[in-house]
């Protein structure tokens, strides 16, 4: 019985595919952008919604100002609410039915993984705003063309920094690791013992916590333990907090080096001023870095009064600010021309600093370890730290 | 014909995915239908564990694990062919669902989700943290598609191919469902006691039933790990172990077509709400919240009840066969069937049975009768082994059966009914007799799947015995009648007929007469007389003494644990001891009446 | 040494969260046969609407950050109370939409609904709250007090201290009050207790509204270690939800020791290696399961045949 219905079924549903999913009509005066990021699901979400504040806020400026090439900047937003699939799925959809120019997204760097070679192939440049791991831009750094860039930080970059300063710092030169379990974290252990290999150092001890623990008591014991007086950590700005708060409980306070999500204000929240000044820390812009930051931090915080992470906003806006420059300069939405365009980017404005050619073939990081500071909350604001060390670091001492 | 219905949809599906190149479909189109099918694959074998055995799992993400990461390891770390990687997946998919199935099988309930769970989380941290073997979120890439004549599989070749996988998953599951296996599978979800009461191993059934959908899982995963060439630990959540079973459960668990309707229509919902990011999330949850509450079996069941609501089900034409009862003759006064020796069985300080013993000659028919209480349904279900006793022995046919489970026990050939009838009350009256027949449908495992000849006339021949024998105990007319919706009387009489067609030599009727009325209670005599003339011994407990006295041979007295006496039912009725037992001490003599009453 | 005690200190705070939550799954357990699956989503607005009231009454939007200076123990206690009603009256909601209409039917309807549920309030709290976490400060202040060389917080205590009270509290009730005699005759025989004059379809709402509020203390207890924020519900509901299993689904007083078996052998694992933290729990989960099918002080149900 259920056959015969079921039969139908099938047919009207398969039929009901291709109708649903029927081609969009392309208006010719647009030209689309996608966003494809968690805004919605994993701890990592306030980065992803507030660099959809900033991705937004960039296209009213630039329609405001006419669009490009005389024609409207559409953004098509997607959440991939950090599934893979769902990412995978949302970047077949912005690519092959939406038409989009080219994606900005995710925030998971295990989500941008899982569908790198679908823009690669279809030649759609995606500009990674949030995801951090340093193999999103490296992965297809041999191919002739490579379509993935970022406007974010690099872990292999602030990380270089962050290694540089502790085995300056170090007088034992007993360098500890201690990194969440995320795919974040862990990225950024590799890295980091890579890292110190170049010092010619190893690490005496590496030590992983949940991303949502609160007592860091036991690995920190074993940092201890091995004699570590300088630790680094790969974690967001939460857990560094929960970091500095276990310290504290233990009465121990090796140097604490950490990834540039301490720059948020949870960390000074959730650890209290006092023991936020702790830590040290990769920077790159703040609210008050520039004109052009204040301005966009006011008009967003107008708009999206609990905004959690500027950064990201600055960077989402860097973002979309880039594409349309280099869709600008190819003179239309071809993928290839706008890659090449994107590496022989001239001089633009953004909030995170002015870009003068930001990408080259060889190059597709926007922002470099040039663009970060070691920084330092000090009385509830974040100060650019400048001790005997960082003066006494050279390029030479940036290895990575 | 429903056959050639089927035959005509498979087709149509065939047809359907061949016109693909034809649709002006792009790339997300394609991806789309690939979902569907890795969806439908994953949920078809789970559908198979949780709508047919209902084993409920919260942990198939962790099986969908084992298929990605064999298939990508395979290939990307120990260069081993596409297509032989996908085998591969499948058998890690096998040895991993014989692996969470052990625990599962043990418990059941909130437990049994929990074991589940469990198994999907260490399964995920594994995958998470070991990262020599399995990279964690960095992920394991360019893993290779299978290619066929030298051509890498295009989206279109993988629609194609998923849609392969999913006809013939679908075709083997139906086989194998719609026959000896299916049945099993429901019997051991609707009544346990009473599945393992005609031979059926639930252990083994449920093992089995973890096994066929962690192979489905398992293949999921591998495809989209070969499809995406790429696979990492974040592919791998609680939220993808609920999403399998919510395929299965909102398209209709138990369906055949379920999982196929939950695939399709939950794909394509997810795909269509993409573009209101922040609904997406309330949609889902306010689907799971709702639609069970309007469509309580999912989308098969809703169908389901509107084409019944549309026409009466028609019973295929079936012409019974020489009836089973005629057929066995074979312990027509032989000795000794069964001997029980200091059989001892104690719930803490509670003894319902307390060292006993008698034997039971061949042929006959035997009594235990006993005042509420006295041990009577312990001692059968210590014979029937779904009670293991403490002590003491039961030989039957000189083979020590104390302790053995009772699926082994029904296999030697004792059969029972159960006190508080224990049908399978969805399924027709026709199957549960079927059921009975369980251990002498004469297929195995593979033919069933693959639906061989051999297989389908062993089942055509099982059907054809059990309306047989349905048919000679007055059942007949109503063999497609669910077993739930026949009249008491008939429903108890249909337990016997049940337990008959497990061609027992000997018959354990507990309290047979329950609830009839005197009409049928009398035919009930009658039906029990031509089971014996059959060569059939039979052991009933039973208090309507009429009865008892009327066609027993032999007659046990048990009283609070212990047999009091024993011997033929005029002796019984005589019996001090058995008068004292029925009335207490006092009043002997007046109990006599009583008792014969 | 001190590190051994450092972790009995927070697993045993943790172990608390665990038990009170898991307490909840056992009221409902036992009356309904059900319980919430989307529990972790109750501790949510737990948290948050208590922070939020106090941010309100210290004149700030409802989702910034609380300066230790507004947050007082008697604050603190009223915003608790109004989370624990508010919570305890979406319990109510919860029995009508995803439980009454599955009660007593077989199967896994009702475990799919109560997750839509979880799911629709967790995305509710999102749309209010938004994503990003918001930090609360302790009501007993935020120093670090040493014992034996061990870093504990007040706020860990209080968690305990509050926790334990609450479950000792409610096994008062239900082991020697009117309301706890009606509840158990509804847990052991619904139909019974229907006859005798209970209302039953009464005693089921409470005992959803105990578990929800329950959830809700617990959320709004550990918002102070964890923060406040829309993703802290799932990872400890879990666990909580094994606690239950483990100590036995059946047995309240199981139910609070599996929480603090849990609490306890999730930090001593962690002094090991805390990625094998969730490996380990529930590897020996499922080996208890094995070995005591329904939990460790778990009834054992022999099926009548």
């Amino acid at each position: 019985m259920i056959n015969r219905i079921s039969r139908r079924a099938v047919g009207a549903l398969l039929v009901s595919t291709s109708l649903a999913f029927a081609l969009p009509a392309a208006a010719q005066n647009e030209i689309k952008i996608g966003y494809n990021a968690d805004q919605s699901a994993s701890g990592a979400a306030e980065l992803g919604l507030s660099g959809l504040y900033g991705f937004q806020a960039a296209i009213e400026d630039i329609n405001a100002k006419g669009g490009v090439l005389g024609r409207k900047l559409v953004g098509v937003i997607r959440d991939d609410a950090a599934s893979p699939p769902k990412s995978i799925q949302n970047m077949n959809e912005l690519i092959d039915n939406e038409k989009v120019a080219a994606v900005v997204g995710p925030t998971n760097s295990g989500n941008a993984l899982a569908w790198l070679h679908i823009p690669q192939q279809k030649k759609v440049p995606v500009v990674s705003h949030v995801a951090t791991a340093t193999d999103i831009t490296a992965r297809y750094a041999k191919e002739p063309q490579n379509y993935i860039f970022r406007v974010s930080m690099v872990d292999r970059e602030q990380l270089a920094l962050l290694a540089a300063y502790a085995v300056k710092a170090s007088k034992s030169k007993n360098i500890a690791i201690i990194a969440d379990t995320t795919g974040y974290g862990q990225a950024a252990t590799k890295d980091l013992q890579e890292i110190l290999a170049l010092h010619g150092i190893k690490p005496v001890a590496v030590e992983k916590f949940g991303p949502k623990d609160t007592d860091m008591t036991s690995q920190l014991a074993k940092l201890k333990a091995a004699g570590a007086d300088m630790v680094v950590t790969g974690s967001l700005a939460d857990a560094t907090a929960q970091v500095l708060k276990s310290m504290e409980k233990m009465d121990y306070y090796p140097g604490l080096l950490s990834t540039w999500g301490s720059i948020n204000t949870p960390l000074i929240n959730i650890a209290g001023a006092k023991l936020a000044e702790k830590t040290i820390f990769a920077a790159s812009t703040t609210e008050d870095a520039s004109d052009h930051a204040t301005a966009l931090h006011k008009r967003l915080i107008a708009k999206h009064p609990n905004m959690p992470a500027f950064v990201s906003a600055a960077q989402g806006y860097d973002a979309v600010m880039l594409i349309a420059a280099a869709i600008k300069q190819a003179g239309g939405t071809d993928g290839d021309k706008v890659q090449k365009a994107m590496e022989s980017l001239g001089e633009i404005q953004g909030i995170i600093k002015t870009y003068k050619k930001p990408f080259a073939k060889e190059q597709h990081e926007a922002l470099g370890v040039a663009d970060f500071h070691l920084a330092q909350w000090k009385d509830g604001r974040v100060v650019k730290l400048d001790n005997e060390i960082v003066k006494s670091l050279a390029a030479a001492d940036l290895k990575r | 014909m429903p056959g050639l219905h089927h035959a005509l949809g498979v087709t149509g599906v065939v047809a359907a995915l061949a016109l693909v190149p034809l649709l002006p479909l792009n790339d997300f189109h394609l991806q789309i239908l690939f979902t569907i099918g890795v969806n439908y694959l994953a949920a078809a074998g789970l559908n198979v564990l949780v709508g047919y055995a209902g084993q409920k799992s919260l942990g198939h993400a962790g099986l969908f694990a084992v298929g990605a990461y064999t298939a990508a390891i395979a290939n990307v770390d120990w260069g081993i062919n596409p297509w032989l990687s996908l085998v591969l997946a499948c058998g890690f998919g096998a040895v991993f669902g014989l692996v969470i199935a052990m625990p599962s099988v043990r418990v059941s309930g909130p437990s049994l989700a929990m074991v589940t769970i469990g198994f999907g989380i260490v399964v995920e941290k594994i995958v998470t943290e070991w990262t020599d073997i399995f990279k964690g979120q960095a992920g394991l890439y360019g893993i290779s598609a299978p290619s066929i004549f030298g051509r890498s599989f295009t989206n279109l070749h993988w629609v194609w191919f998923v849609g392969l996988l999913c006809i013939v998953t679908h075709l083997l599951l139906r086989s194998l469902l719609r026959g000896r296996y299916g049945r099993a599978f429901l019997a051991v979800q609707l009544a346990e006691p009473a599945a393992q009461s005609v031979g059926i191993s639930v252990v083994r059934a449920k093992t089995l039933a973890f096994v066929i959908s962690a192979v489905t899982c398992a293949l999921a995963g591998a495809v989209v790990a070969q499809q995406n060439q790429y696979f990492n630990s974040d592919f791998i959540t609680f939220n993808l172990s609920i999403l399998f079973l919510v395929v299965v459960i909102f398209g209709g668990s138990g369906s055949l077509y379920g999982p196929l309707f939950g695939a399709v229509i939950l794909t394509l919902l997810d795909a269509w709400l993409a573009r209101w990011p922040a609904l997406q999330h309330f949609t889902y949850g306010a689907l799971l919240l709702f639609s069970l509450y309007l469509m309580p079996n999912g989308i098969a069941g809703a169908l389901a009840n509107l084409v019944k609501r549309s026409r009466s089900a028609q019973p295929p034409a079936l012409s019974p066969e020489r009836s089973l009862l005629l057929e066995q003759k074979r312990d027509r006064g032989t000795g000794p069937l069964l001997v029980v020796k200091d059989l001892y069985k104690a719930y803490g300080g509670i003894v319902p049975v307390r060292n006993v013993g008698f034997s039971i000659s061949a042929g006959k028919v035997h009594a235990l009768i006993g005042p509420n209480g006295a041990g009577k349904t312990t001692l059968l279900n210590l014979l029937s082994g779904h009670v293991a006793p403490n002590g003491g022995s039961i030989r039957f046919r000189d083979q020590e059966i104390a302790g053995e489970p009772p699926h082994r026990i029904a296999a030697l050939g004792i059969a029972r009914t159960f006190q508080n009838l224990k049908l399978f009350g969805d399924l027709s009256a026709l199957d549960n007799v079927l059921l009975g027949a369980h251990l002498h449908v004469e297929t195995s495992f593979l033919p069933s799947l693959l639906g061989l000849t051999a297989s389908r006339r062993a089942e055509r021949a099982a059907r054809g015995q059990a309306l047989a024998l349905l048919t000679e105990l007055g059942l007949g007319e109503r063999a497609f009648e669910q077993a739930k919706s026949l009249p008491y009387g008939l429903q108890r009489r249909l337990e016997i007929a049940r337990a008959l067609a497990s061609r027992p030599r000997l018959l354990l009727l507990d309290e047979p007469a329950a609830g009839l009325n005197p009409q049928e209670t009398h035919e009930l005599g009658e039906v029990i007389q031509r089971i014996q003339a059959a060569g059939i011994t039979v052991l009933l407990i039973e208090h309507h003494m009429d009865l008892v006295m009327g066609i027993s041979d032999h007659v046990l007295v048990l009283d609070y644990g212990e047999k009091i006496a024993e011997g033929a039912p005029d002796t019984i009725r005589q019996d001090p001891r058995v008068i004292a037992a029925y009335l207490g001490a006092e009043d002997e003599t007046e109990a006599q009446i009583e008792v014969v009453a | 040494m001190t590190a051994i005690l450092q972790a009995l200190a927070s697993g045993l705070a943790l172990g608390a969260i665990y038990g009170l939550i898991a307490l909840g799954f056992n009221i409902t357990y036992a009356t309904t046969k059900t319980f919430n699956f989307g529990q972790g989503a109750f501790l949510v607005p737990g948290s948050l609407v208590g922070v939020s009231l106090l941010l309100l009454a210290a004149g700030k939007p409802h989702w910034g950050n609380l300066a230790p200076s507004e947050m007082t123990l008697f604050t603190y206690g009223l915003a608790t109370l109004a989370s624990v009603a508010i919570v305890g009256a979406i319990g109510i909601l919860l029995y009508y939409c995803a439980i009454k209409p599955f009660v007593g039917v077989g199967g896994l309807n009702w475990v799919l609904s109560t997750i839509g549920f979880g799911i629709i309030l967790q995305n509710t709290a999102l749309a209010i709250w938004g994503p990003a976490s918001i930090a609360v400060p302790s009501p007993l202040g935020n120093e670090v007090y040493r014992i034996a060389g061990a870093g504990i917080r007040p706020q860990e205590v209080l968690v305990a201290v509050v926790a334990i009270a609450v479950m000792v509290g409610l096994d008062f009730v239900i082991r020697r009050t009117r309301f706890g005699k009606a509840l158990r005759a509804v847990a052991f025989n619904p139909q019974a207790a229907a006859i005798v004059g209970i209302n039953v379809e009464k005693i089921v709402i409470i005992a959803f509204v105990i578990s929800s509020a329950l959830a809700g203390l617990a959320g709004i207890l550990i918002a102070p270690i964890t923060t406040a924020s829309v993703f802290i519900g799932l990872g400890v509901a879990l666990k909580a939800f094994s606690a239950a299993i483990v100590g036995g689904l059946t047995n309240a007083r199981g139910c609070v020791l599996g929480g603090f078996l849990l609490g306890l052998i999730e930090a001593l694992v962690g002094l090991w290696r805390a990625e094998m933290r969730e490996i380990t729990i529930f590897l020996l989960i499922i080996i208890v399961l094995v070995v005591r099918p329904s939990g460790l002080l778990g009834a054992r149900s022999v099926e009548k045949i």
